[in-house]
Formats: C-alpha cells, sequence, structure tokens
C-alpha cells in the first residue's frame, strides 16, 4: 500500500456521528451531519395488507396488485393505477425489470406479472418489456432499455449486510466480487455507471417475508424471516432501502431482545447518499407515507 | 500444521462420505466448487471462504420423501488455520462436542477438523432432521481423521477476561472490516503473510476489543504500525493511548514482530491492563 491514502476510516465516521457508528445502520443517524443525497424529501410509501397470504399461507395475488396499485398511486399522487404508470413510462419505452432469483427468497412472480400487466397498461409495447436477474447483461430488451423497474425482497445479506435495491444492481456488472470489498460500500457506483444513470423509474422493496437473520454459508434460515407483509414503494432506492434497513433493524432487536446491529454495517446504503448522491438515507430526509396494516410495522 | 499435502483430500474423504443418513439418501452428483467458481454456488458469503484460501467445496444434498433436505457443504481449506479461521467467522450457537470445534444454531452445525470445514444445514428444523444432522457431522468428522493444529497466535491470548466466543483468527483485511471496520484501506498491512486474531475482553464490567498481529519480521511490523498511527491513531500520546470520538479508548504496543492493538475500551486503563497482559505472557 502506497503513502496515500484517502480512504475512511472508523474515526471518520465517528466525528460524522458520535457513537452511532457501532450502532449498525438504526437510522443512520450519523448521516445528519453528511452531505445529502438529494436536497429534497423523499417519498417513501410503505403499504401493508394483513390479508395478503391467504389460509395457507400462499401469496394472494388480488391482494398484492392491490397493495401494489394503491402503493404506486399514492406515490405518484394520481388517481388511477395507469395514470400514475404514465407518470413512469412512456410507450415509447423499452423497460427491464430487474427482479432477483435467490431460491430461499426471490421477487414473487406475482408481483413481475403484475408490473408488466401495468407497464402494457400505460402503452408500452409487451415486446419493449422484459423481467430478469442474472441475465441482464445478455438479455436484448435490457441491453437496449430507456427505463428500469427494480423489485426485489429485503434480507439480511452476508458480505453486504442487507440485500437492498441498490445491491440489486450488481448483475449488471461483469465482475460482482469486484464491488463485494468492504461490505460492498461501492454498489452506488454501478448506480452511476452511463448505461444504467438515470434510468431506474420506480423501486420496489418486497418486504412480504422478510430475512432479518442469516445463518450458514448460504446465510437462510426460514426461521428468521416473518410475514411483515409490505411493500416499500420509491422513486429514490436509498430511501427505500433505509426504510427497510430500519424495519430490519428494529425487528432484530425485537427478537434477540438486545441491541443487535446489523452485521456487517450495510455501508453502501449510506455510501449511495454520502458519496454518489444517489438519494436520501436519513429519516429526516424521508417522507414516509405508511399505508394500510399498521400493527407491528416497527417503524 | 497441516499443508496443502494432497490436492485430493477432498476427492478422497468424498469416497467414503455416507449415501443415505437415517432416512434421507443423497441427491444427484455432488457438486464441486474452487475460489473462482464457489460465488456461483453461494451468494455473498463466497468472499468469506476466499478471504480463507479455500481449495475446494464439495456440496451434497439429502433428501428425503416427507422432510426437509439436508444440505452437505465440505470445505477444504488446505490448512488447519485456514480451517479453524473459517469456523471462527461465525461462532454463534451452542457448542457442541464433534470435530475439533463445533457450534449448532437451529438447522445449523459447523465444525472444523484438520484442514476441513463443515457445514450441515437443514432447511427447516425438526425433531427427526435436527437428529440427522448430527448423525451425519458424527460420520463426516469421523471420517476426517488427521487432527490439526490451532493457529499459535491464539497462544498469545491473554486468558484472564477473554471472551471465548469472540476469537477470530484471520489474514485478509476484508475478514477484519467484517467483525471490526476499521478503514478502507488496510492500515495495518493484514495479508497470508501475517496472523491476526481478534478478541473482546470483559472484566469488571468493562470491555476491550483485542487486535493481535503477528507479522513476519520487525521491519514488516514496524512499517504497518508506523501507518497505522499515521492515518488512525495520529493523537497517540507518548504511552500509546488515544481518546476516540465515542468516549471510548485506543492504544497499541509492540513487541519485536507482535503488534497488539486495543482497538476500543471502555476506559484507557482496562486498555492499559489487556495490553500488558499480552506482553507478560511473551
Amino acid at each position: 500500500m502506497g503513502e496515500k491514502t484517502t480512504g475512511m476510516t472508523r474515526r471518520d465516521f465517528l466525528r460524522m456521528g458520535s457513537a452511532a457508528m457501532a450502532g449498525g445502520c438504526m437510522g443512520l443517524p450519523f448521516l445528519g451531519d453528511a452531505v445529502a443525497g438529494t436536497a429534497e424529501k423523499s417519498r417513501v410509501v410503505l403499504i401493508r395488507d394483513e390479508d395478503v397470504f391467504g389460509f395457507l399461507g400462499s401469496l394472494d395475488q388480488d391482494v398484492l396488485e392491490k397493495m401494489l396499485d394503491q402503493g404506486v398511486m399514492r406515490l405518484m399522487r394520481a388517481d388511477t393505477p395507469a395514470q400514475a404508470w404514465r407518470q413512469l413510462v412512456k410507450p415509447g419505452d423499452v423497460v427491464g425489470i430487474k427482479s432477483n432469483v435467490w431460491g430461499p427468497l426471490c421477487t414473487p412472480p406475482g408481483l413481475e406479472e403484475a408490473i408488466v400487466g401495468r407497464l402494457v397498461t400505460a402503452g408500452v409495447d409487451p415486446k419493449n418489456i422484459a423481467v430478469d436477474d442474472r441475465g441482464v447483461r445478455d438479455d436484448p430488451v435490457f441491453q437496449k432499455a430507456t427505463a428500469l423497474i427494480n423489485v426485489r425482497p429485503m434480507r439480511t445479506h452476508h458480505w453486504s449486510g442487507l440485500g437492498t435495491l441498490l445491491k440489486n444492481y450488481i448483475m449488471f456488472v461483469p465482475a460482482p466480487w469486484k464491488y463485494h470489498g468492504n461490505a460492498c460500500e461501492r454498489l452506488g457506483a454501478i448506480w452511476k455507471a452511463p448505461h444504467l444513470n438515470g434510468k431506474t423509474r420506480l423501486n420496489i422493496l418486497v418486504m412480504l417475508t422478510p430475512l432479518f437473520h442469516g445463518i450458514g454459508p448460504h446465510h437462510y434460515s426460514q426461521k428468521h424471516t416473518w410475514p411483515y407483509r409490505g411493500l416499500i414503494i420509491s422513486r429514490d432506492p436509498v430511501a427505500a432501502d433505509a426504510t427497510g434497513a430500519r424495519i430490519i433493524q428494529a425487528k432484530r432487536n425485537q427478537y434477540f431482545e438486545k441491541e443487535m446491529p446489523i452485521s456487517p454495517r450495510p455501508l453502501h446504503i449510506e455510501t449511495a447518499d454520502t458519496r454518489y448522491g444517489l438519494g436520501n438515507s436519513h429519516p429526516d430526509r424521508i417522507q414516509l407515507i405508511r399505508m394500510g396494516w399498521k400493527e407491528d410495522a416497527l417503524i | 500444521m497441516i499443508e496443502a499435502a494432497r490436492a485430493d483430500a477432498l476427492r478422497e474423504l468424498q469416497r467414503d462420505l455416507p449415501s443415505k443418513i437415517m432416512d434421507w439418501s443423497a441427491e444427484g452428483p455432488d457438486r464441486i466448487f474452487d475460489s473462482n467458481t464457489l460465488f456461483e454456488y453461494i451468494d455473498g458469503g463466497a468472499e468469506v471462504y476466499r478471504a480463507y484460501n479455500l481449495r475446494q467445496c464439495l456440496s451434497r444434498r439429502y433428501v428425503t420423501a416427507d422432510g426437509p433436505a439436508i444440505i452437505l457443504d465440505v470445505f477444504d481449506m488446505g490448512t488447519s488455520k485456514d480451517a479453524f479461521g473459517v469456523f471462527t467467522h461465525d461462532m454463534n450457537g451452542a457448542v457442541v462436542r464433534l470435530g475439533q470445534d463445533a457450534r449448532f444454531q437451529p438447522g445449523w452445525l459447523s465444525f472444523w477438523k484438520g484442514r476441513f470445514f463443515v457445514s450441515i444445514y437443514t432447511e427447516e428444523e425438526t425433531h427427526e432432521s435436527r437428529n440427522a444432522v448430527m448423525a451425519l457431522g458424527n460420520g463426516v468428522a469421523s471420517l476426517i481423521k488427521q487432527r490439526g493444529s490451532r493457529p499459535a497466535i491464539l497462544s498469545k491470548l491473554p486468558t484472564r477476561g477473554l471472551c471465548s466466543d469472540t476469537v477470530r483468527y484471520l489474514h485478509h483485511p476484508v475478514v477484519l472490516n467484517y467483525h471490526y471496520y476499521l478503514a478502507d484501506k488496510n492500515l495495518l498491512g493484514i495479508s497470508n503473510d501475517t496472523d491476526v486474531v481478534l478478541a473482546d475482553y470483559r472484566e469488571d464490567g468493562e470491555v476491550a476489543r483485542l487486535l493481535l498481529i503477528a507479522y513476519p519480521d520487525v521491519k514488516t511490523a514496524h512499517e504497518a504500525l508506523e501507518r497505522f498511527l499515521k492515518y488512525y491513531l495520529p493523537d497517540v500520546d507518548h504511552n500509546g493511548f488515544a481518546p476516540l470520538e465515542n468516549g471510548k479508548w485506543a492504544g497499541y504496543r509492540t513487541y519485536k514482530a507482535l503488534a497488539a492493538v486495543v482497538l476500543e475500551a471502555d476506559s484507557r486503563g482496562f486498555a492499559d491492563q489487556v495490553l500488558n497482559r499480552v506482553f507478560e505472557k511473551k
């Protein structure tokens, strides 16, 4: 290593935000003194429905679609789903829906189908819509995409702390492992790449059965998921992720009956705000719009 | 220390792995991954095994008609110190007498023995699947004939006040940052040529986190500490202590090629005590 070092240290974070450093991302309080990603408050819709799972635990497609429609309408201040989606995409857009296929906790196919349906309703040619995850770099629709919809479940993640909307774009780079350093703190850089920058129209963080703690090499345990029955919807991926992170953190503390910081600390949410200017991570700069079922909301 | 004497150690073990365990039977062919292909199998966590110089990983899935699947992953780490190291990455759970050290969390058994780290995971824990996981663990452990040594640097840890479940052996900066984010850059010059152990101490209500680094030589140690002090503890006093911004204390001491750093302690006095004990042992 050379003499010059421009990187951050733990003490830099401490200077920015006092003792919150060691406490994980609970509210990301230290970012209050950092440079804001955007000047305006970010609108984030948290919509939950107690009935989204049916009698045997299967996902109720009608309820899920109602949650999607109500959430997007409220976010876009629209009276109908079509009106809301027409604000997000134009008929001439080529739209890639970036989902997540991770086996134990994937983007629900029913949600992907619902999004495709809304895009078609908004006038997008079905031929110009694709849903993909690990094949996005080879997908012809994604290769010429003018718009992206980002949708994935939230989970704790062994290396980045949290599997987030921000992290969901790692499949757009040829060597994802190059972004694994220091808890994946550089993930925000991917969003600034020329072929992605500014193309994301909507972010949906699936909080139906989030994973709040992982075990083993595969970092999964069904025991550590719970039916939160929610969707977090925002145009700001950082604000959506930061909101989801607060819920995960609260659940961990509740479950373990003590302060149980997300580990490793999901630095990439903070740096997406402070270093890459992709959005707002501090609750003070997030307008949280709560809809639907309120019980055990945790935040 | 068991060095990588046999490149086919995992294949030899594979030959004897059980095809049935209680009501579970091996499904499909085993899958073998190396450090380059492990990402295809383990999303995210592969970085840990690479940081401990993974040679190969064998994955076998056991299934039964009426219960959850059981996944056996055997990691050939090449050396016992790396097998031990990757085991220490996650030591949550109950202590189990199996292999050389083992832990059991609901649904997951992990242990190390010799050059191997073994993970046995069930997708859903039932009474039967738990018994099968333990039976499979005992079976695999008995197939690994050669035991290994723990890293020598562990003997440098003072025993008084040591929280044994917090001991982490490592030699890669990303692993240190996972357990205790220090800096973007590798200020302490941690590499495959250094042996590092991280551990918490607790005594009389006070807590300290100690990092010991054994460098290959005095010159390397000196250069690393100089860099660390310049960029992380520029405000260190003449006794080697500095107050941190969260009200805690950091400090360091060296002896020949061994560096001891208290990354964070509740008080200067406790940091001093912990450092003193390290060098009382030398």
